[in-house]
């Protein structure tokens, strides 16, 4: 049976419309139209456990309230929503004591406490016993590598390390199913990628199922295998990963380094150039012929270096909101 | 349980690293507390009285209401409705604590200290100032008086709750805070006992949930009131922490269907 199964499931939110301006604010004090935002609309998918899956989206496409569904912070206004057998938006103890919800922008630490303070809180909210509580708070503090900043204030920490103790403040009850909306926003380089390291360590030491949104491709990329794409809270494509570089460019870039200068001409026999810049060539070609294109390169020019190439994940997915195409 | 205490311990500690604001807030109820003493022992002859009162039992009721204030004020959970418009609320529904016993146990801690201080204070007036003040030791109305404050704490409680849950439906959680807190003063009898009010006035007061927050508890501790008016106070404050607790739940769950975890 799937840990997360969601079917038919929609999400509208009643705003209201004002005109811009005075006129327009005292205007809805009297009389306001309302209409309904489709903000998740009639989606189904299935998550196994221990799955690795990631949303993607642009700004408002859905994603976050597809997690606030899951996580039961939103009655849905329409469909069906089981995660661990619990229906969500009941909030039972029982289910809540196995979920975690992670958002970037949002905190529960105790801003004017030290962090410890904070986790010992969640030790007596989710009933875990002392062995456990410590077991747990050594494993991830040292995964996360903050063992000595858990006696200082949480407002005198940076946005990493609070960001590292908000996380464990929402892994300590060791969740067997977990959101995590945007964890690596605001971060640095150096900090996503531990981060991402440690989503990946906690997801197979713990064999959690795992539901992330991101902006950035790379947290997807590394850590997914496979992907939910959703716009406008619509699915555009569920699957992995890998499926959906084939399935949406059927070209390989093929980059050459070349020693001597050869005859352009010659060159687009092969395929489109996209780029010629001495000794740099780009050339994309059909992605069944790429490894026979790249032999023939090798045998007629010169060619110091070869590397074939997928297109940036980010264009590909740029490709699939473009063509919209449902899959 | 032992969650809601570590909230209140939680609670004290976060005070403790506000030693200047607390100690300011301090010194503005003790400011506050000495001008209206003053003023009403100016008012007041020494030997004279007004509607009834003499001037021990007036003061004693101005500085009683000041304590007993101190005690059935909800000092923390007027954030609640910011904490909804903020969609910060999301933080507890995805734990197992219930939210409501949460910021009561805040409330609660947040009280103990003050009412350790407020008792300090007070000593140190009564040592300085010598009021006339009335001491009750008649067991069979302090056992009420506590009863009464004890009640008038979760009235309280409730009203502050209700005016958070407006948050669910409204951004404007504010005004209608400070419109009813005016209102509430005046109805609990905050600036004057309520029964120098006009005979009809005062009879539908009494059946209203307000003046049992610090009327009511005050004039059981003056010894002015009959057992029977006693039990029927009682009674009446019973009936509407109840009324309160079921209409809370009601506008809980309520607001939780419209809830949009906005704010992200």
């Amino acid at each position: 049976m799937s840990v997360i199964s969601v079917s038919n499931l929609s999400k509208y939110y009643q705003v209201h419309e004002k005109e811009p301006g005075l006129l327009g604010s005292v205007k809805s004090l009297f009389y306001r139209r309302y209409y309904d935002v489709k903000a998740v609309d009639d989606i189904s998918f299935e998550v196994e456990e221990g799955e690795l899956v990631g949303f993607i989206g642009p700004n408002g496409a859905g994603k976050t309230t597809t997690l606030k569904c899951l996580s039961g912070l939103l009655y849905p206004t329409n469909g069906k929503v089981s995660v661990l057998g619990f229906t969500p938006y009941k909030r039972e103890y029982k289910f809540l004591k196995q979920i975690s919800l992670v958002m970037g922008q949002k905190n529960q630490l105790w801003w004017d406490l030290p962090a410890i303070d904070s986790f010992i809180l969640n030790k007596e909210i989710y009933d875990i016993e002392d062995k456990q509580f410590n077991q747990t708070l050594e494993d991830l503090s040292l995964l996360l590598d903050i063992k000595d900043i858990l006696q200082i204030q949480v407002k005198k920490l940076s946005l990493g390390q609070r960001m590292k103790c908000e996380l464990i403040a929402a892994l300590i009850h060791t969740p067997k199913v977990l959101f995590l909306d945007e964890p690596t926003i605001g971060l640095d380089v150096v900090m996503q990628k531990k981060l991402r390291d440690f989503i990946k360590q906690y997801n197979q030491k713990y064999k959690a199922t795992i539901l992330l949104t991101s902006h950035y491709m790379r947290d997807v990329e590394q850590l997914c295998k496979r992907i939910i794409v959703i716009d406008k809270g619509k699915i555009l494509y569920d699957g992995l990963l890998s499926d959906i570089v084939k399935r949406y460019s059927r070209y390989k870039l093929l980059s050459v380094e070349l020693s001597e200068q050869v005859d352009r001409k010659d060159l687009e026999k092969l395929g489109e150039i996209k780029e010629y810049n001495f000794p740099t060539v780009t050339i994309s070609v059909v992605r069944e012929k790429s490894s026979n294109i790249a032999a023939k390169l090798l045998e007629n020019f010169p060619v110091e270096d070869i590397n074939i190439e997928d297109p940036q994940i980010e264009d590909i997915i740029r490709r699939v909101f473009s063509t919209k195409a449902n899959i | 349980m032992k969650k809601y205490f570590l909230v209140a311990k939680n609670t004290w500690d976060e005070m403790l690293t506000y030693r200047l604001n607390f100690t300011m807030w301090r010194l503005r109820g003790i400011i506050s507390l000495v001008s209206i003493y003053f003023l009403w022992l100016a008012v007041i002859p020494n030997n004279g009285s007004v509607f009834g009162y003499n001037r021990s039992l007036i003061l004693t009721y101005i500085l009683g209401s000041s304590l007993v204030n101190s005690i059935i004020v909800s000092s923390r959970s007027y954030i609640i409705g910011d904490e909804i418009n903020q969609g910060n609320l999301s933080n507890f529904l995805i734990r197992p604590i219930n939210y409501l016993m949460y910021w009561f146990a805040k409330d609660l801690g947040d009280k103990a200290m003050n009412i350790l201080f407020s008792i300090f204070e007070l000593l140190i007036l009564f040592l300085i100032l010598r009021p006339p003040f009335f001491l009750q030791t008649n067991i069979s109305y302090l056992i009420p008086f506590f009863i009464s404050i004890f009640l008038a704490l979760f009235l309280n409680f409730f009203f502050n709750l209700l005016l958070g849950f407006i948050g669910f439906w409204s951004p404007e959680v504010w005004a209608p805070r400070f419109i009813f807190f005016m209102i509430e003063s005046f109805l609990a009898g905050a600036y004057f006992p309520l029964d120098i009010l006009p005979k009809p006035i005062f009879a539908v007061f009494q059946l209203l949930p307000f003046g049992y927050s610090l009327y009511f508890p005050l004039k059981v501790y003056l010894g002015q009131l009959s057992l029977t008016q006693i039990y029927f106070g009682l009674l009446i404050s019973i009936v509407w922490v109840f009324g309160l607790l079921l209409i809370a739940q009601f506008v809980w769950t309520k607001g939780l269907k419209v809830y949009t975890a906005w704010g992200k």
